[in-house]
């Protein structure tokens, strides 16, 4: 029972409640603001803060993503995956593929009224080569004649390093050893020119809104941390200003948030980042959906030196035992099974090559290894990251292998950080890893296992294999090196077997059908330059 | 009085020397370091990356150079946020997650005394069930079920509030009663039971006995002498309301220092992990300490010395 004395009726409590639930219905008439249909806005979700605006030093796609709206460099990869001309004109290769000269447009300008020069981007590229900048990008460069050295502080003179502005059009660029796919690099963000005397001048700090001087579609008009990003259009970009004055980009983590925003009408465009899982199917219904597929592989390493893996019979025993045909059933992604490594859209890509499903092969063959039904094979450990994706796939492996082998594998999963630290001290005898491609050339996926590379966790190694690469490099017939790559693709997938390429992923997007004209690549770019408002009527979200 | 302030200040300061050091060791023998990435760097990259953060100095030395920044006030660079600093991102995300903590500690206070009160002002009437009934469930209850639960029934269903963002009123309400449930549900389930042993003291039958209406038996004589345990709960509540929380930030996409608590260990963000740390031990040092001061205020038989 209350207290007597709690007079609740008394007139000036009155006002007060009253006054609470007009101040509350105040504050949830605001709530529903969304941004009216004649604001020339745009807003998509990063998912989280880009770790760094300074194309030197980004390494994350979240980053590049803002960049590459912000900027543009020598050239840009197109439909065909092939770099095209963006500042640069053309190019010539010379001195059988070591010289390499660009020549630049005379109307590309900086967002201050400069000029974009050469010199622009020498500067750029020695600065990602400093070590005291300690650009973790810093090797995609070491093709350039002293470039690795210079990296290393075995010469400190960066004069000697092989690029040279040698007028304000003309970049000259000399190679240690011909390179095919060299150009593909330059389509790459951290190769984008910086100014030298704002870099200089602004220190650390020259990524901040009202010091970053762009040249791109895009200017960073404010970078609210941890909360938005704002884009305006740059009036002076020399393929003309793109259609939507503004640009907004927030920083939901949560996918379930994001997607109530989007029903809200306060976001215009989801991807991966803002689509939970499970809502992938309601979300394949609704108008403006696409899937993307992307140049990103998922595969399972064996550890190639240790039993029961160091025998290629029970490796590719693993791999026939596999059916790939239940990846996008079960992700929901829109994967595309594989079973080569080279993903689909890029040159090399091969779907003949790799070894199909064929579970009586696999138990002939585990049999032949001294393991028949399974019998005698010692324990087998399926390592991953802790991802609910990387455990459905690990489970559906289990299963697989258990049906059509007879061996019961065991699932150990890790926090990112310390499976990373696993894979190199102990690693399980079968691991989970990816790879995304920094620019869409077969060397940046195949040069993954060779002997020298730090990413080749399989401890296995080829001769052959490492030979055909580096012909592959430098092949600059476009045919030849197909062939080359097919050669070493069957022996990464068919003879020797050091991994089983699972599927290659897939963007899910959703974009607004008040807009139009949004382009993610395949490299899981956004590319807001050519997006406008839709001319067809709001057909609802 | 200035003998207790100088006791307390060494105290703090040692506190956050035991801090500073415990975190530093369990950074460093946690596998995996801030650079490791799926795709593995060159040696020479990762040797450079190392230099720059004089991550190849032995550790001891390393231990030292981090004291003795830490007592220049300097936090160093964010290993992931690399254009930033780690007092950049401390005094950008602090504000945040402080006046959105201040907010839903006023609110915890409100829902806490009031539901109190009110149960045990009626106790064992459908009142004093029906709140109990909602503090158990507002303490059992996760926060991030009751943050998709809110955004689902007002954003949603109601279309009355934002599922997310910072810097407007509307946007404040769910994250604020999100963040307030469960403390405030604890406190009020807390409240209820020390006021019902209060109302059974012998000087609340004097009091009864006296003629005093019941408001003030309850308001001056019980409330007083019920609030020390809620005040000791208060501290540690108080810090770690103010330093945010990683999922009502994660939910509410709050531009806040809470998440932090969690991104920077999985990133091995080193002086970030320090960073937010030793800002949360400086406020449960403060907070302690105010609430020590209350204590006396409430109960003058505890003396501040």
């Amino acid at each position: 029972m209350l207290p007597s004395t709690f007079n609740y009726a008394s007139p000036s409590r009155k006002g007060a409640a009253w006054g609470l639930f007009l101040l509350l219905g105040l504050f949830c008439s605001c709530g529903r603001s969304s941004t009216p249909d004649s604001e020339n806005i745009f807003r998509a979700n990063l998912g989280t803060e880009p770790p760094s605006l300074d194309w030197s030093l980004a390494t994350d796609h979240v980053s590049f993503n803002v960049i590459a709206n912000l900027m543009v460099g020598l050239t840009e990869f197109d439909d065909k995956l092939k770099p095209a001309p963006v500042i640069a004109t053309s190019w010539e290769v010379l001195e059988g593929g070591k010289k390499i000269i660009f020549h630049l447009r005379d109307d590309v300008f900086w967002s201050d009224g400069r000029k974009v020069e050469a010199k622009d981007f020498e500067y750029s590229w020695k600065r990602l080569l400093d070590p005291k900048v300690a650009s973790e990008y810093a090797y995609i460069l070491f093709d350039i004649l002293n470039a690795e050295e210079y990296h290393q502080k075995k010469i400190t003179d960066d004069r000697r390093i092989g690029v040279k502005a040698t007028d304000d059009r003309t970049l000259e660029v000399l190679l240690k050893q011909p390179v095919s796919y060299f150009v593909a690099i330059t389509t790459f963000e951290v190769t984008y020119p910086q100014r030298r005397d704002l870099v200089e001048k602004f220190g650390a700090a020259w990524t901040e809104p009202g010091k970053l001087v762009t040249n791109g579609p895009y200017l960073l008009s404010s970078w609210k941390h941890e909360n938005e990003i704002e884009l305006t259009a740059n009036p002076k970009y020399f393929l003309g200003k793109p259609a939507i004055e503004k640009v907004k980009l927030s920083m939901v983590n949560e996918k379930t948030t994001a997607l109530a925003l989007y029903e809200q009408g306060q976001l215009d465009f989801m991807d991966n980042h803002s689509i939970p899982a499970l809502e992938k199917p309601r979300m394949s219904k609704l108008p403006g959906f696409q899937k993307v597929p992307q140049l990103r592989g998922y595969y399972y390493g064996f550890i190639t030196d240790r039993k029961p893996f160091d025998d290629v019979r029970v490796r590719r025993a693993f791999s026939m035992a596999i059916d790939r045909r239940i990846f996008p059933k079960i992700l929901h992604g829109g994967e595309e099974p594989a079973i080569s490594w080279i993903p689909p859209g890029m040159l090399g890509h091969n779907s003949g090559i790799g070894l199909p499903y064929n579970p009586q092969e696999a138990k002939r063959l585990l049999k032949e290894a001294g393991y028949p039904e399974g019998k005698g094979l010692p324990p087998v450990t399926i390592g991953y990251n802790t991802d609910d994706d990387n455990k459905i796939v690990a489970e559906a492996v289990q299963g697989m292998w258990q049906r059509n082998l007879n061996v019961l594998v065991r699932l150990d999963n890790q926090e990112w950080k310390v499976y990373l630290s696993k894979l190199k001290n102990d690693p399980p005898n079968v691991f989970r890893l990816g790879w995304g491609a920094d620019y869409p050339d077969p060397d940046n996926f195949m040069k993954l296992f060779t002997a020298s590379s730090g990413n080749n966790n399989t401890r296995w190694r080829n001769a052959r294999y490492d030979r055909l690469l580096d012909e592959a490099a430098r092949e600059w017939n476009v045919e030849k090196r197909k062939r080359l790559y097919d050669e070493a693709q069957r022996i990464l997938c068919e003879t020797d077997v050091p991994i089983m390429p699972l599927f290659t992923t897939a963007e899910t997007t959703v974009l607004s059908p008040r807009f139009t004209g949004l382009q993610l690549s395949s490299m899981g770019r956004l590319a807001l330059q050519h997006v406008r408002r839709s001319s067809k009527p709001d057909s609802g979200r | 009085m200035a003998g207790f302030l100088l006791r307390r200040l060494l105290y703090a300061i040692g506190t956050l020397w035991v801090v500073a050091s415990v975190t530093f060791v369990l950074m460093r023998v946690t596998p995996g370091g801030p650079f490791d990435r799926e795709r593995r760097l060159p040696p020479e990259v990762l040797a450079n990356i190392a230099a720059k953060y004089h991550l190849d100095d032995p550790w001891f030395q390393q231990y030292l150079r981090y004291l003795k920044e830490i007592a220049q006030g300097d936090l160093g660079p964010s290993y992931k946020y690399l254009d930033r600093s780690v007092g950049d991102i401390i005094l950008t995300t602090f504000p945040v997650s402080a006046s959105l903590g201040s907010v839903a500690l006023l609110a915890t206070l409100v829902l806490a005394l009031c539901a109190g009160l009110l149960a045990a002002s009626s106790r064992d009437s459908w009142i004093d069930r029906s709140c109990l009934f909602i503090a158990t469930l507002g303490i059992a209850l996760p926060h991030f079920i009751f943050g998709a639960g809110v955004i689902w029934l007002f954003s949603l269903q109601m279309g009355l509030l934002p599922p997310a963002g910072w810097g407007s009123l509307p946007a404040l309400i769910l994250p604020t009663l999100t963040l307030a449930a469960a403390p405030a549900a604890y406190l009020a389930s807390l409240l209820r039971s020390t006021l019902l042993e209060t109302l059974d003291d012998d000087f609340i039958r004097t009091a009864r006995a006296k003629g005093l209406p019941e408001s003030l038996v309850l308001l001056k004589h019980a409330l007083s002498n019920s609030l020390i345990p809620t005040l000791s709960a208060l501290g540690p509540l108080i810090a770690a309301m103010l330093t945010g929380s990683f999922v009502v930030e994660y939910i509410f996409a709050i531009p806040g220092m809470g998440r932090f608590f969690i991104t920077a260990v999985t990133d091995r963000d080193y002086p970030v992990i320090m960073g937010v740390t030793l800002v949360y031990t400086t406020i449960l040092v403060c907070a302690n300490f105010v609430v020590d001061l209350l204590y006396s205020w409430v109960d003058p038989r505890v003396k501040v010395s």
